[in-house]
């Protein structure tokens, strides 16, 4: 970042790392101790037994007890619900890339109003989640308004509140609301693509679907892997729809991890355990996600 | 016309079609959401569902008005909202510039370390926050909240904005720098002028995050300090929920939101994505 650095001036003999270091101190004392003070907290309450609604002090300390009981316990539901977080990263993600991707080719065309097109996008991703949530158990009632468009088409309706499909009625908001995150970004991406690969291959009689899988696809790799993280990272921790929708239940359908984390907290009100499985949680999220971008870092080198 | 050329411009119109068709499938769940706080409880049930042709009625807004004093819980959400992003841009637009400007060790490492903070997922603290508001008597405080979301906004900020000011031309300040400024004016006089509209798009865009969020302040709050997105728990009552003024209540809140949206919907892409992919 040479272009955008101001050389400090030689004469002067404050050291030249006390200005930046000064202008950082405040959002770092900040953002730093209001972690690092959570971080004491929560590290200090997964290690005890404590009831939620009694004192602190009535905490009994039990170690790395919480943790051992999460991951190694027969009757734990830990894993369930990992295996339920897993079921709704895939089926948000996977269907939001390919659908987001579809839309933004559709969009990428030179066309009137497309910016009323991106304006109405915008739309779903900046709803208060929680009333999306309420919102979406009305219309994914019995006699709803996504049963009625399903028994037209079909003439069956589902019931989206029992157990075997009521993380697919999450799965569904998630996707209307999100696939527009996909679909702007992506779009941006296209619009910035070079023209000359494409003129060069059109020359060697390329058809525009060898085109696509040979100059798109590995142009939009990087961005692709980009928007992913971004998502995942937001999939991984969301609570307020599901928790708004169907609370983690009917069973443990809907308990994923966020779900799981506020089950065992509130409900069973065990806070030892519950602080162990946010810790879990924190982790899984930073560990993917550095792994991601080091992968991604990767196939931006390779390209 | 050759049959190539009609082939196309109906291949064309057809797709123009599809770009509506899908647009309008994103827009409909919501706008049949606002359409639904107009209707009476028995045309909000109805099956087959109305779309139009009802007539349109305001007791939901009436009923969260002066029943739910629903004015209240938006005064909480406003305060908390505004002063948090006032202090967010307060605290990060040095740290921005530094980030910018400055050439430092570990630079990237602390902006990181910055973004990695952001990932936190407050269900996982929230409830160690609740413990520490407990122990400093900040329970059901505004300022708790306003402090709390600080975590999020200020890494948020940094990164937001960093890009703005990396845009701006570090010559402008130089040559006012030979002209005799000192740094600060340089800075408070040239590029400050310059990344107005990227500071108030992140404002506007933090101001959103923290009127929508819901994880945190649910388990914080109780009365005093309650915000619009809890109420939601309001319209569950025993005798099933009350969906006329839910929609009154999500209508009127999401408005302020989608509004400000559209203002900064230039700067969408930025926001989504961290400042990583530009627009």
């Amino acid at each position: 970042m040479a272009a955008t650095t101001i050389d400090q001036k030689p004469s002067r003999r404050r050291p030249p790392w006390l200005a930046p270091a000064l202008l950082i101190v405040p959002a770092f004392l900040v953002v730093f101790a209001l972690a690092a003070y959570s971080a004491v907290w929560l590290l200090q309450l997964s290690m005890v037994k404590l009831t939620f609604g009694d004192p602190f002090r009535t905490a009994e300390w039990v170690g790395l007890e919480n943790y051992n009981w999460l991951l190694f316990n027969e009757f734990t539901t830990f894993w369930a619900s990992l295996r339920v977080t897993a079921v709704y990263v895939l089926g948000t993600l996977v269907p939001e890339l390919v659908i987001g991707f579809l839309i933004a080719l559709l969009l990428n065309r030179k066309m009137r109003g497309n910016s009323i097109f991106t304006a109405a996008l915008i739309i779903p991703m900046v709803l208060m989640p929680s009333m999306v949530g309420m919102v979406g158990r009305l219309y994914f009632s019995p006699y709803g308004l996504i049963n009625y468009f399903i028994e037209s088409l079909t003439g069956i309706r589902h019931n989206w509140y029992g157990a075997d499909l009521a993380l697919w009625a999450a799965v569904l908001v998630d996707i209307w609301e999100w696939t527009p995150f996909f679909i702007l970004i992506l779009l941006a991406g296209l619009q910035t693509l070079p023209i000359e690969p494409y003129e060069a291959a059109r020359v060697d009689g390329a058809s525009r679907l060898q085109a696509f899988v040979h100059l798109t696809l590995p142009l939009m790799l990087p961005l692709i892997m980009t928007t992913l993280i971004l998502r995942l990272m937001d999939v991984l921790r969301l609570f307020d729809v599901i928790f708004v929708m169907f609370g983690g239940g009917p069973g443990t359908s809907t308990t994923t991890l966020p779900l799981y984390i506020y089950r065992t907290t509130l409900i069973q009100r065990d806070v030892g355990r519950g602080s162990a499985a946010s810790v879990m949680l924190i982790i899984i999220i930073v560990s993917l996600t550095v792994i991601l971008i080091k992968l991604r870092d990767r196939i931006r080198y390779e390209a | 016309m050759k049959l190539g050329n009609l082939r196309a411009l109906l291949g064309s119109r057809f797709l123009d079609l599809l770009t509506i068709g899908v647009v309008a499938a994103f827009l409909f769940p919501y706008l049949f959401m606002v359409s639904s706080a107009f209707k009476t409880r028995l045309d909000t049930f109805a099956y087959p569902p109305i779309f139009w042709g009802f007539t349109p009625t305001l007791e939901h807004f009436e009923n969260i008005f002066s029943d739910m004093n629903i004015l209240y819980y938006m005064k909480n959400s406003t305060i908390i909202a505004v002063c948090s992003t006032l202090l967010t841009i307060l605290i990060s637009i040095p740290a921005t510039y530094s980030f910018a400007r400055f050439r430092f060790h570990y630079k990237e490492g602390v902006a990181y370390g910055f973004l990695f903070l952001q990932m936190v997922p407050g269900i996982s603290i929230v409830f160690a926050l609740f413990f520490i508001a407990g122990s400093l008597n900040l329970s059901d405080t505004h300022i708790f909240l306003i402090v709390v979301y600080l975590l999020w906004n200020v890494p948020y900020a940094i990164w937001m904005m960093r890009g703005f000011v990396e845009g701006i031309p570090v010559e402008l300040e130089e040559s006012a720098m030979v002209d005799g400024a000192s740094r600060f004016k340089a800075f408070r006089l040239i590029t400050l002028p310059l990344m107005a509209g990227g500071i108030a798009a992140t404002a506007i865009l933090i101001f959103i995050g923290v009127w929508n969020e819901f994880s945190v302040a649910f388990f914080l709050t109780s009365t005093e300090a309650r915000t619009m997105p809890t109420t939601i728990a309001f319209f569950m009552t025993h005798s099933g929920i009350k969906w006329g003024p839910m929609f009154a209540t999500a209508t009127i809140g999401t408005l302020p939101v989608v509004i400000f949206a559209l203002l900064v919907r230039r700067y969408f892409i930025s926001a989504l994505t961290f400042g990583a992919v530009k627009g």
